[in-house]
């Protein structure tokens, strides 16, 4: 992460996308004048970037180790795969956490929304619940990164789905039936609501709580691929493909 | 001759290295899959909003996807010799720039129109979008026109690829904000002032218009002035970007940094 900060370009990204999320949400969802509907889509959009720079940041990451010729070096480190890459999905995650205060601080001044978290505790531990959640579920995307060169490309391909099927924005209600069961496995899903009814004045703790116990699925699923996808591309010398 | 192989030649090789010479069954998955799901993304929030028609959605996405061709497709094109570090031996060449800079940007017009294209068919047939038969010339015209406007403004960023590290992440805002600023999932009446005028100067914000006109019925006669206005601000970006090409590459032969990564 400190690698990516370092370049001004990369950061007009991270600081733009979630304001223009949210502002397309204020102006089309404006028209239903429900102060607390606009408060839940800051959050949806901040939900939105967390997860883009989880897949953005891990496929970028190892991709330009491909190209540096550096991740045959970190692959062939007595270091387990896991403990590498899996930092740098929970760290994307975590910077995606700016979204949140750039969201709220974006709706409040330019578009009147009312910030007003009705359970700041909750709110404040919903956040990193998330986001370990949201980046766990990147660890799973990541390794299937180490396999495949192309892996970048379908990253950045996995945004919509995953911000469609997680009802981030438009609510699951409006979306095909089959949808719900998937939303149920993926984190954004209960982060998400975490945030939203901590926000909002509900019971966030199951949600937290889910997030906690996918976290560990992730956890033990993203490992055992990253073992297995190792094992792949070192049999098909496949690394250092760029 | 000559030229004619750069441009095509050149413009083939170089647009299969830009995706790393991928597999085409990841490829097109890649390419199509992104701006469907956008257009999904965005008609299901204007469902629920209650705000415009999918059909608005459709057509404001569909373009959406020309512009992220046609802008990455260009912005990388440099970025992408840069980084394989073919960018000042591509420079040393004698080959005419236009032509170098042509041959790789007629894959993006072409890619441009056939992701809109295929997206639009599919994601009209999801969300039940019916358009009648006699537009479809009309849509293709204001489909071209978009591609060759969003082609010439990826040429100015192109051009920034030859001073700037990583052209691909400015690309990547620029089309960001032309999620709002075009028109093409906020209605433009909807924005402040100052935003619908600098939309009066983008790329897309008039296709978008005539193709909206053109799938409401209106003929291409009727849209010719939106049209007219898509080509002739892709005609001053075009002469921009070649401009700013020049420039840039005077400068950066100047200060050596064509090989800074």
């Amino acid at each position: 992460m400190k690698q990516a900060s370092r370049n001004p370009f990369d950061l007009s990204g991270v600081i733009v996308w979630p304001i223009l999320y949210a502002s397309i949400a204020y102006y089309l969802l404006d028209a239903k004048h429900e102060p607390r509907l606009l408060l839940s889509a800051s959050l949806g959009a901040s939900v939105m970037l967390m997860w883009s720079l989880v897949v953005i940041a891990s496929s970028g990451a190892l991709e330009q180790q491909r190209w540096q010729g550096t991740l045959e070096l970190v692959v062939a480190a007595p270091t387990p795969l896991t403990a590498v890459i899996g930092p740098i999905c929970v760290a994307g995650a975590l910077v995606g956490t700016y979204a949140i205060g750039a969201t709220l601080a974006w709706g409040a001044l330019l578009f009147d929304v009312p910030v007003k978290i009705e359970r700041p505790v909750a709110f404040a531990l919903a956040i990193p619940a998330c986001a370990l959640a949201v980046g766990m579920l990147g660890l799973i995307m990541a390794s299937t990164f180490v396999l495949y060169r192309a892996a970048f490309h379908l990253g950045i391909a996995m945004q919509y789905p995953v911000w469609i099927v997680t009802g981030l924005l438009v609510p699951l209600s409006l979306l095909p039936s089959f949808v719900r069961p998937l939303s149920w496995l993926l984190a954004p899903t209960w982060g998400f609501r975490g945030l939203q009814e901590a926000a909002l004045g509900g019971t966030p703790w199951p949600d937290m709580g889910m997030c906690l116990v996918l976290s560990a699925v992730y956890l033990v699923i993203g490992g055992s691929c990253l073992i297995a996808f190792e094992y792949v591309a070192r049999a098909r010398g496949s690394l250092r493909l760029t | 001759m000559n030229t004619l192989r750069v441009v095509f030649v050149g413009g083939l090789t170089s647009y299969r290295a830009l995706f790393n010479w991928i597999n085409p069954w990841i490829f097109i998955p890649h390419t199509l899959g992104y701006p469907i799901f956008e257009i999904l993304f965005f008609a299901y929030l204007g469902r629920f909003a209650g705000v415009e028609s999918d059909r608005f959605f459709l057509i404001g996405n569909a373009f959406l996807a020309i512009a992220v061709t046609g802008m990455f497709g260009m912005g990388h094109a440099t970025a992408g010799e840069r980084r394989s570090q073919t960018l000042a031996t591509l420079l040393a060449s004698p080959a005419n720039r236009f032509a170098v800079f042509l041959g790789r940007a007629l894959p993006s017009i072409i890619t441009g129109f056939f992701v809109a294209t295929v997206s639009f068919a599919i994601c009209a047939a999801i969300l039940g979008v019916h358009v009648s038969l006699a537009s479809l010339p009309g849509l293709a015209l204001a489909t071209v026109a978009a591609a060759f406007a969003c082609t010439a403004l990826g040429l100015c960023l192109g051009a920034v690829g030859l001073r700037g590290r990583n052209v691909s992440v400015f690309a990547d805002v620029i089309t960001a904000c032309m999620l709002v600023v075009s028109g093409a999932n906020v209605p433009l009446h909807l924005l402040p002032g100052w935003l619908q005028t600098i939309a009066s100067g983008v790329p897309l914000t008039h296709g978008i218009q005539a193709a909206r006109a053109i799938a409401n019925g209106a003929s291409i006669a009727a849209s010719a002035d939106l049209l007219a206005k898509e080509v002739a601000i892709g005609g001053i970006y075009l002469a921009v970007g070649l401009f700013m090409l020049r420039l840039f590459e005077f400068e950066g032969r100047r200060t050596g940094s064509l090989e800074r990564f």
